[in-house]
């Protein structure tokens, strides 16, 4: 295809969808927005690069979603030389002022403080279920992993998010998908 | 007690205050990033004019002109045109890796095949990083981004089954890179062999194979969480390959 038919392509698809891929980069960051800025802007750099395949796909915001989540893991990889676990225990995981229930800002702050308490995968595994309504399977395929693998990362993330959020005075619910 | 249902909690966390910043900014990156690419080719395509060794592990894997990582080898004549389609398939690349017969050494990691134009940038028991020579990928070790990284895991192997001479293989590839793994040989450690491609450098299946298929794993190697790492170290593939007997 001819170059400026793909700039003008890839500018509408940027002008139309960057927020959005910026929420999900936000939520895989756990808020730190200068690291999800940075995801985004490779993510988009890859995605020209290779536009016809974005082109085909069946839904170019869905693979735009899934390379924001690959460059994500990727460089939590690189970070942490590919092994991570849960980074503290609930107990120990109180923000050190905790806030009161009562406003979306406060549960905002809670639910990023969460999150960054869970490692790289299991917050991806997280927003790739409970974010973006990806099955299992799905999920297991964009994280290159095994099915039964999302299932367990997934409960051991929800068990630790519901431990997180009991020690302030929100709670979540949450239903029992794998 | 405050009661959320997850989905709406991370509704609120995914909010950013930032406003979206002018798509022209990605665009300018993003050819910035096409053209720094375009010049590795050319370097790729000019430096393979000088190979004159190319083996095959199976078949002949002497390949120039398709970047993609799937699908048998491409012509070469179809390799001039600059403004070729990049579809998956297609060749637009200037050129493609070349595999010498050659061994070298990444101890204790070692391989019977070694591509030209490429470097050990970083190598200890977990694994081993090899980078393009020219300059378009960061010179930190602990940076995968553009380069080849050989892993080894115990996580099995994954994606389309291949099986190239009695040994099986799988292929999974996304998001710029092409993932090849196989389990280690009878007389190595047990684990899973993995070594992440980047996509557009030039390596087609048939050279990511061969060269997946070259790779041995020796004693000293380790699963990540089971051991410390000795000293990472750096060396020249081609020096190593000029240095050693062909096999």
């Amino acid at each position: 295809m001819r170059d400026d038919d793909r700039s003008a392509e890839f500018v509408d698809f940027t002008h139309a969808h960057r927020r959005d891929l910026m929420r999900t980069a936000a939520l895989l960051c756990a808020g730190e927005e200068a690291h999800a800025e940075d995801l985004v802007q490779t993510t988009l750099t890859k995605l020209y690069l290779a536009w016809s395949r974005v082109r085909r796909a069946d839904s170019p915001l869905a693979y735009a979603r899934r390379s924001l989540t690959h460059v994500f893991i990727d460089e939590a990889r690189r970070a942490h030389r590919r092994r991570e676990s849960t980074m503290a225990e609930p107990a120990e995981a109180l923000p050190s002022d905790p806030v009161s229930a009562g406003t979306d800002l406060e549960l905002r702050e809670v639910m990023l403080a969460a999150l960054s308490s869970l490692g790289p995968r299991q917050r991806a595994v997280v927003v790739l279920r409970h974010w973006l309504d990806l099955d299992v399977a799905e999920t297991a395929r964009i994280l290159d992993c095994s099915t039964g693998t999302v299932k367990s990362q997934n409960a051991r993330a929800l068990t630790h998010l519901r431990a997180y959020l009991g020690t302030t005075e929100h709670h979540l619910i949450l239903e029992d998908t794998p | 007690m405050t009661e959320h249902d997850l989905k709406r909690a991370l509704g609120l966390a995914a909010s950013t205050g930032r406003s979206a910043p002018d798509p022209a900014d990605d665009l300018a990156r993003a050819r910035t990033a096409r053209t720094a690419r375009s010049r590795q080719r050319v370097r790729v395509g000019l430096s393979s004019l000088a190979v004159v060794a190319v083996v095959g592990v199976g078949a002949t894997v002497a390949v120039t002109g398709q970047d993609s990582p799937a699908g048998p080898s491409a012509d070469s004549s179809d390799t001039s045109s600059p403004g070729a389609s990049d579809a998956p398939g297609a060749p637009d690349a200037q050129g493609g890796v070349q595999l010498v017969a050659a061994k070298f050494d990444a101890t204790p990691y070692t391989f019977d095949l070694t591509p030209q134009g490429w470097s050990v940038q970083g190598q200890n028991a977990f694994g081993v990083t090899i980078a393009p020579e020219d300059g378009s990928v960061s010179d930190h070790r602990d940076d995968f981004e553009g380069k080849l990284v050989i892993m080894f895991e115990a996580r099995p192997p994954g994606g389309r089954p291949v099986d190239l001479d009695g040994r099986r293989f799988w292929i999974t590839g996304d998001s710029g890179y092409t993932t090849i793994s196989t389990w280690t040989v009878a007389g190595e450690p047990h684990g899973a062999v993995r070594l992440q491609y980047p996509d557009d450098t030039g390596w087609t299946e048939e050279t990511m194979l061969a060269f997946t298929a070259s790779v041995h794993v020796g004693d000293g190697a380790q699963i990540p969480g089971r051991g410390g790492p000795p000293p990472a170290g750096m060396q020249s593939l081609d020096r190593a390959a000029a240095e050693r007997p062909r096999s």
